[in-house]
């Protein structure tokens, strides 16, 4: 056996656990809940759970609004999250300080709590509602029981996350390539554009991809927080799994979800590619 | 050079590795050596002496069960040294199934009980167990409290139970906030749509109460035994419940807001969002007592009633330590024993009423009677998938 082979034998091996984890923990689940989902109620096999899955009202409507939901929290929790890590690069002072020791706090408490915080905050008779009706504002939106208590919810938990990815990103950027843009006559705007914006776009990808996985699989808060109808794919899935115990149909819809998941991972994935093939 | 080196450093580190795991390996075999050792010397230690008889009793439930238990069996084993009981507790949602499934199997590969000797459970467990003849049949002579029980109880379930407690779900209210309150369903659609916002029901796959709400009108108009019903064909008969409860969403809370969990609407009369709810008996009356809700809440059972209904208690047939179970049977059923299920649970007594002291009596006015108990099977899960479509989502 020459070198080289043993070389490459060493490298499976060393690959071997891994892939059988992964393997084992994600790619048998995911086939085995695809051929249930395709399982008819005769037994046979067929795409009528996915039919249904599109035709019926009710479930349609879930589908929007789960989309809607992801996508109006992911372009919140980037922007807010590129503001923030922006200022915290480019700016000190007390401030900056305080932002640097709180954002993290979010992390550190238990989802449940957290959403059982948000509704004595902003419910009907919550905190915010009292503090505003002693000047005066006796009307309050409904933001608990309704879409916005969702992305709020969701903001609460994916802003300190996606800050810090980005944080760590921005401080990669150079001063001297800021400093020597300046120099030439840049303006903020122009030095923005030009050069932070494309350095840390690729971890703006990455930290996209992490959000829109987080939010599209939530269930604590749209449970707990959500309308009873439309409800979010994890909470359907969870009352189509647990209530109706139509596990076809729940299969289904977890396939879905993953699919949708993937179609993100596959703009990620290929963006990387891309990337690589660049550099080299 | 340099691979050399570090196919050396991995070998090494599979061989501490292992050496590791061996180590662990045998360590573990050691302790479990001396466990059984340990464990046979106390065999023989307490054979040595009276010999207390131990049974298991798996139960399953809330916190608030696993409470009442952890009082009920150092008060019995005081009583009774010679007896042992080993309560084995199965946090609900987890497990009550696969109990079931030990005590069949066990008895289907001719293993006696599969060492349960007395097992909790609901109306739903009995009948199953009954076609598949795993329940003791209990007399009074044996447990002599057992004749305090509702004879018309035990009748129901063939005498292979004992209910030790019961709760059911009732309509609680704001006494402050509400003047009129309804006696009968109708006067209840009445008030509700009078009162727009003023009352809730939780999401019936959620929690039992709203299932009970739902469940009460869509058989408001429907003959009485239709409630032991668990044939699809009555579904069809549902219509107009539905259609009800559809036109009372604009009246409800937040117009068609069902909060999750009968905890959820209990928490909105709590802070004053709404005026009355349907809930659990046992849940208000001990929310009540911790000062959780306000003392000017009141409770009250409809006619025709709220669904509800008791906790049984079941020996299965092959159990071998019978005698101790019956002993403790007729403790769970003593005055004495009940009045700690009153106290701690806030459940209604097992027995009836008129043997509990008088106060006991006065709490439970208007609430321990007149429920129905529902037994419609797994027309439930129907039930909940068009509430979803036809209600939540209009």
């Amino acid at each position: 056996m020459s070198k080289q082979t043993k070389m490459g034998i060493l490298g499976l091996l060393l690959v071997l656990p891994s892939f059988l984890v992964l393997f084992v923990i994600v790619v048998l689940p995911i086939a085995l809940s695809f051929k249930e989902s395709l399982t008819n109620a005769s037994g046979g096999y067929d795409l009528s759970n996915y039919i249904y899955l599109f035709t019926n009202k009710l479930m349609r409507s879930n589908i929007i609004f789960t989309l809607e939901v992801t996508i109006i929290s992911v372009l919140l929790i980037l922007a807010i999250s590129y503001a923030l890590a922006v200022y915290m690069r480019f700016n000190n002072g007390a401030v900056v300080q305080w932002i640097r020791r709180l954002y993290m706090i979010p992390m550190f408490i238990p989802g449940v709590i957290a959403t059982y915080g948000l509704i004595q905050l902003l419910g009907n008779h919550g905190w915010a509602a009292r503090i505003l009706y002693q000047f005066g504002i006796e009307s309050f939106p409904r933001i608990i029981f309704d879409m916005k208590g969702i992305i709020i919810a969701n903001l609460w938990f994916n802003i300190p996350f996606t800050t810090m990815l980005l944080g760590s990103a921005l401080s990669a950027v150079p001063n001297s390539v800021i400093e020597s843009a300046k120099d030439v006559g840049a303006g903020t705007i122009q030095i923005f554009f030009k050069f932070i914006l494309p350095l840390t776009y690729k971890t703006l990808l990455v930290g996209a991809t992490f959000a829109f996985m987080g939010v599209i699989g939530s269930f604590t808060a749209p449970f707990l927080l959500g309308p009873n109808a439309p409800q979010m794919l994890g909470v359907s899935m969870e009352q189509v799994f647990g209530v109706f115990q139509q596990k076809q149909l729940a299969a289904a819809l977890a396939f879905f979800t993953f699919l949708l998941c993937s179609i993100m991972g596959f703009f990620y994935i290929r963006e990387m590619i891309k990337d690589e093939g660049v550099k080299a | 050079m340099f691979r050399k080196k570090s196919v050396l450093s991995l070998l090494s580190v599979f061989a501490i590795t292992s050496t590791i795991l061996a180590g662990c390996g045998s360590s573990s075999k050691d302790s479990s050596s001396t466990d059984a050792g340990s464990a046979s010397a106390n065999n023989t230690a307490t054979s040595a002496a009276v010999k207390p008889v131990e049974f298991s009793f798996y139960f399953s439930g809330s916190q608030n069960v696993k409470d009442l238990w952890d009082t009920l069996i150092p008060m019995f084993e005081k009583q009774n040294p010679d007896i042992k009981v080993k309560p084995v507790f199965i946090p609900s949602g987890t497990g009550a199934q696969s109990t079931y499934d030990r005590i069949l199997a066990a008895k289907q590969a001719g293993k006696g009980s599969g060492d349960i000797d007395l097992y909790e459970d609901g109306l739903s467990t009995i009948t199953k167990g009954q076609k598949d003849d795993l329940w003791d049949t209990l007399s009074s002579g044996s447990i002599p409290n057992l004749s305090n029980v509702d004879q018309q109880t035990m009748t129901d379930v063939s005498n292979l139970a004992v209910p030790y407690r019961s709760s059911a779900v009732i309509l609680a209210y704001n006494s402050e906030k509400v003047t009129e309150v309804p006696n009968t369903l109708d006067e209840l659609y009445d008030w509700i749509r009078k009162h727009p916002g003023k009352f809730a029901y939780n999401d019936p796959s959620t929690g039992g109460s709203g299932n009970s709400f739902v469940m009460t009108a869509l058989y408001k108009d429907l003959p009485e035994e239709a409630i032991h019903n668990s044939d699809p064909s009555i579904e069809s008969q549902w219509d107009k419940g539905f259609a009800l409860l559809k036109d009372l969403g604009k009246y409800v809370y937040g117009e068609g807001i069902y909060p999750k969990k009968n905890q959820g609407t209990l928490d909105l009369l709590a802070n004053g969002e709404v005026d009355m709810i349907p809930a659990w008996s046992d849940m208000v009356l001990e929310q009540v007592a911790n000062g959780q809700l306000p003392a000017s809440t009141k409770i009250k059972q409809l006619t025709p009633g709220f669904n509800g209904g008791p906790t049984y208690l079941m020996v299965p047939k092959l159990s071998e330590k019978k005698d101790a179970v019956y002993k403790f049977l007729d403790f769970v059923l003593s005055p004495e024993a009940q009045t700690v299920v009153v106290n701690k649970m806030h459940g209604f007594p097992g027995i009836q009423l008129s043997n509990m002291p008088q106060e006991v009596q006065d709490s439970f006015k208007g609430a321990s009677e007149g429920f129905r108990s529902f037994n419609i099977g797994d027309l439930d899960k129907d039930m909940s998938m068009r509430w979803q479509s036809e209600v939540a989502a209009q």
